[in-house]
């Protein structure tokens, strides 16, 4: 059951609604039922037996990006998104997952990834995802403009420990899956900084995905092995900090393992020691003067902020203020830098309608300000605003790549 | 009743995605800001004039309710479906359809946001002044519908002051144009202002036309501190009386200032019984002069300090937490009822000082908060509508203070409508002749009493 702390927070809804008009999707959708309110409402009443937890509720459950605008604009306090959370858990024990996401998650949680990868990565599927017809989406996201797959996973490809002569610092990178997999390119870029900077950097082998993924779907069940894991390998006293490239990760590291532990009744004291250290890149790089060691770099660049840094962490100044230190950078904000992307996880392939809509502001902003560049710390927020925007326009990257780049 | 066949009728109306039957739609569409929730059995999703003239003229055949809503910030539970039947939601009839600049209005589909038509016509420097504190989600036609007031009263007056024109269908499904798009209109009776504040009992509105202000150059947010809520109130009457006129003048007590500062961190003073929140606005040469006239007149007047915004975010951010005095104070109890009793403003202080003595004796935890300046009191009542005992008290206290307001020639509702939260104190106030002429002309509109039943004049518990 729902803990009972939770509970209770359906009582703080005082129904005014102003969760209403700053939801993305109740703005596209504009029926109560798309609305953090409504939600809230409906959960109420199943709490209080006067509603059963059905297939529909289930469905209006799931039509919500998670993006926390309504949490943080709640005048009453209320933790909309982890009461959300918490049914979800709730429901999946009664509808099970989609077979396409239980696949997804019980190879994001489990020894089976990398093998996967590796038959998929290294031999056929970059090259049967550049033989799919054109025209074939995955969500919003037409096929053509997914991100390849790496070669050979990011953490193969570098030492578990990366030394510097007189090091200045010692940290753990958490590189997540989809600098793993996917967005090598981030994980160097942060490699190269760091070494400039003279930082020791530990990639501990065997870290796993970092759950969130599938405990945002409800799987809460699937994830505590991960959740294990990466706390036995992550929570060291013997480093300054554990970083972070993805905006996903650092929220599931800082907040939402000491919640699940909790929510169970476990001990999270682990988790809470784990939490203190975590940092996102930009937040341990935002401490250093980097202005020396940079070269020019034309380009036009604005910034989006992902749902899980901005809102999930608060972290808003820090990646700005590096793009700011790059020389030759100019930094121009767009209209609702930090309104969610549309992309949700999985959001966008079981939503596309409304995605689209929500992208497609993102992305008409994004134009407006004529940046050539579009910097954000997420790799969801990437490939969704990439996929939408096209490449013609604009080259969207992780902040790192744009200081790496400016390296001299 | 609506059964099958009227579904299927209606549903041809509108088309099956704007058309809800699932019983959690229907729970959705069960409740506004208000405590009260009930059931409608159908609700449908406008997009056209014609659309609404076509479920109108069913539902006015087969005599099935309907009650007219838009995003459901309700405060007296005017847009719920007391008798079930239809909720006709207008949140996807929201277009701006025209500004004209030449002759300054506007004109707007009944669904869109308040706010955001404010920014539309800010952004060529236009104004349309008035501003509920839930304007960010409430819509144009429901602040026609309940003559929406706000924090900018004391200046530029409520909705039926800027309402040029409107289109409306009648139940029979008749659709008519009252007013225009002229400054002045003397023509008939003035049905414009007789429908809105009407509170959907008349007729449901298509569309709106409204007139609107160049908007002013620059505005300034000012903080006076008090530490006795009395020199609060005496200084909003002695600002009256002076004849100086603030864009708006707002007053938050110990309680509502600690509800706000949990949520909204500006460091708002914890220790003051009363905060006033001011505004100045026009030119900046006379804006800097006002400000330091208010400024003055409120240390004169008791203010242990005065604040003053030093740039347009601070001044956002300062309202945005007034804007969220009702969802704040969520913090505090689960319940809360908006009390909305306005009286003379030189009677403020005293007003203040009933509803602590109220408060006390009923037992019953008030907050206040006042668009000041209009005399227009905001006690909220924080309450548990689970516990039965306590609500007697709440009620109670509630009439108390009704009685209080009228007594000193004031109104029972001075913004946020009868609705049913004030139906049962509606003859307090009305003469049997008004109440007699009031459903005289109810009938005249809507003869099966089809729009929004059970609220306002044929409520009862």
């Amino acid at each position: 059951m729902i803990a009972k702390e939770l509970q209770d927070e359906v009582y703080n809804c005082i129904k005014c609604g102003l969760c209403l008009m700053p939801c993305p999707v109740y703005k596209q959708l504009c029926y109560e039922s798309a609305a953090p309110r409504g939600k809230v409402q409906l959960i109420k009443h199943i709490l209080e037996g006067k509603l059963e937890p059905s297939a529909n509720f289930n469905r209006i459950l799931y039509t919500c990006l998670l993006c926390e605008t309504c949490t943080v604009n709640c005048p009453s306090g209320l933790k909309v998104d982890r009461l959300l959370k918490a049914m979800r858990a709730e429901m999946v024990k009664k509808f099970k997952l989609p077979w396409q996401k239980r696949l997804l998650f019980s190879l994001l949680s489990g020894e089976r990834l990398l093998p996967f990868f590796m038959q998929w990565g290294g031999s056929m599927g970059n090259l049967l995802m550049g033989l799919a017809p054109g025209g074939v989406k995955v969500g919003t996201i037409p096929f053509a403009k997914l991100p390849r797959l790496n070669k050979k996973p990011f953490r193969e490809q570098v030492p578990e420990v990366v030394t510097v002569a007189a090091p200045k610092g010692r940290v753990l990178y958490f590189t997540g899956c989809a600098t793993n997999y996917l967005y090598e390119d981030v994980g160097r870029s942060a490699l190269a900084i760091l070494k400039r900077l003279n930082i020791e950097v530990i990639l501990p082998q065997g870290q796993m995905c970092c759950g969130l993924p599938i405990f945002l779907a409800g799987a809460r069940e699937s994830a505590l092995g991960n959740i294990r894991k990466n706390l036995e390998l992550f929570n060291r006293e013997d480093v300054d900090a554990v970083l972070v490239d993805c905006a996903t990760c650092g929220s599931a590291l800082k907040n939402e393992y000491v919640h699940i532990l909790e929510e169970r009744g476990e001990n999270a004291d682990a988790a809470k020691a784990l939490s203190k250290k975590v940092m996102d890149i930009s937040q341990y790089l935002d401490k250093f003067d980097l202005k020396g060691m940079l070269k020019p770099l034309p380009g036009k660049a604005t910034y989006h902020d992902p749902c899980h840094l901005a809102r999930s962490q608060g972290i808003r100044e820090e990646p700005r203020r590096l793009l700011q230190q790059i020389p030759g950078l100019e930094f121009v904000e767009m209209a609702g830098a930090d309104v969610c992307c549309g992309g949700g996880g999985t959001f966008q392939v079981d939503h596309p309608e409304v995605s689209a809509g929500i992208t497609g502001n993102k992305v008409r902003a994004i134009k407006d300000t004529g940046a050539n560049l579009v910097a954000s710390g997420c790799p969801g927020c990437r490939m969704q605003i990439q996929g939408n925007l096209g490449e013609e326009a604009a080259e969207v990257v992780h902040p790192v790549q744009l200081l790496a780049r400016a390296l001299k | 009743m609506v059964d099958a066949e009227l579904l299927k009728s209606l549903e041809a109306i509108v088309g099956s995605a704007r058309i809800k039957t699932s019983r959690e739609d229907l729970l959705t569409y069960s409740y506004d800001a208000y405590v009260k929730e009930y059931l409608p059995e159908v609700v449908l999703f406008p997009k056209s004039t014609n659309e609404v003239a076509g479920i109108l003229k069913l539902a006015n055949e087969r005599g099935v309710p309907v009650t007219p809503r838009g995003s459901g910030t309700n405060l007296s539970g005017g847009s719920v479906p007391k008798k079930g039947g239809i909720i006709l939601c207008f949140t996807m009839m929201n277009r701006l359809l025209e500004i004209n600049r030449a002759n300054r209005y506007a004109v707007v589909e009944p669904g869109l946001v308040v706010a955001e038509f404010q920014k539309e016509v800010e952004k060529i420097g236009l104004f349309y002044p008035p501003d509920p504190g839930s304007s960010a989600v409430a819509t144009m036609g429901g602040t026609v519908l309940m003559n929406a007031g706000g924090m900018r009263g004391i200046k530029y007056g409520v909705t039926r002051d800027y309402l040029l024109g409107l289109e409306v269908v009648l139940p029979s499904g008749e659709a008519m144009n009252t007013g225009g798009v002229t400054a002045k209109d003397v023509t008939g009776y003035d049905l414009t202002r007789l429908i809105c504040g009407s509170e959907g009992t008349l007729a449901v509105v298509t569309k709106i036309i409204v007139r609107l202000l160049p908007k002013p150059k620059t505005r300034r947010t000012m903080q006076a501190i008090y530490s006795r809520i009395d020199d609060a109130g005496t200084t909003v009457a002695k600002i009256i009386e002076a004849g100086i006129i603030p864009a708006s003048l707002e007053l938050m007590d110990n309680q509502i200032i600690k509800a706000v500062e949990d949520f909204a961190h500006l460091g708002l003073p914890l220790d003051a019984e009363a905060v006033l929140l001011i505004d100045v606005d026009g030119d900046p040469e006379i804006v800097e002069k006002q400000a330091k006239v208010v400024g003055d007149f409120c240390k004169a007047h008791g203010a242990r300090d005065v604040k003053v915004s030093q740039s347009e975010k601070e001044n956002e951010q300062l309202w945005v937490a007034r804007r969220s005095v009702f969802g704040a104070v969520a913090r505090l109890r689960p319940t809360c009822i908006v009390e909305d009793a306005t009286v003379p403003v030189s009677m403020l202080t005293a007003a203040v000082k009933k509803i602590r003595e109220i408060s006390e004796r009923n037992r019953v935890q008030i907050a206040v908060v006042a668009h000041a300046g209009d005399g227009n009191l905001h006690p909220l009542v924080l309450c548990d509508i689970r516990d039965k005992e306590e609500m007697a008290r709440v009620e109670k206290a509630f009439e108390e203070f009704v009685d209080y307001a009228l007594s000193l020639g004031g109104t029972l509702s001075g913004e946020h409508g009868v609705g049913i939260s004030k139906a049962k104190y509606l003859a307090k106030q009305l003469s049997p002749t008004v109440m007699a002429m009031t459903r005289a002309i109810k009938k005249a509109f809507d003869s099966k009493g089809i729009l929004n039943p059970g609220s306002f004049l044929e409520y009862a518990e």
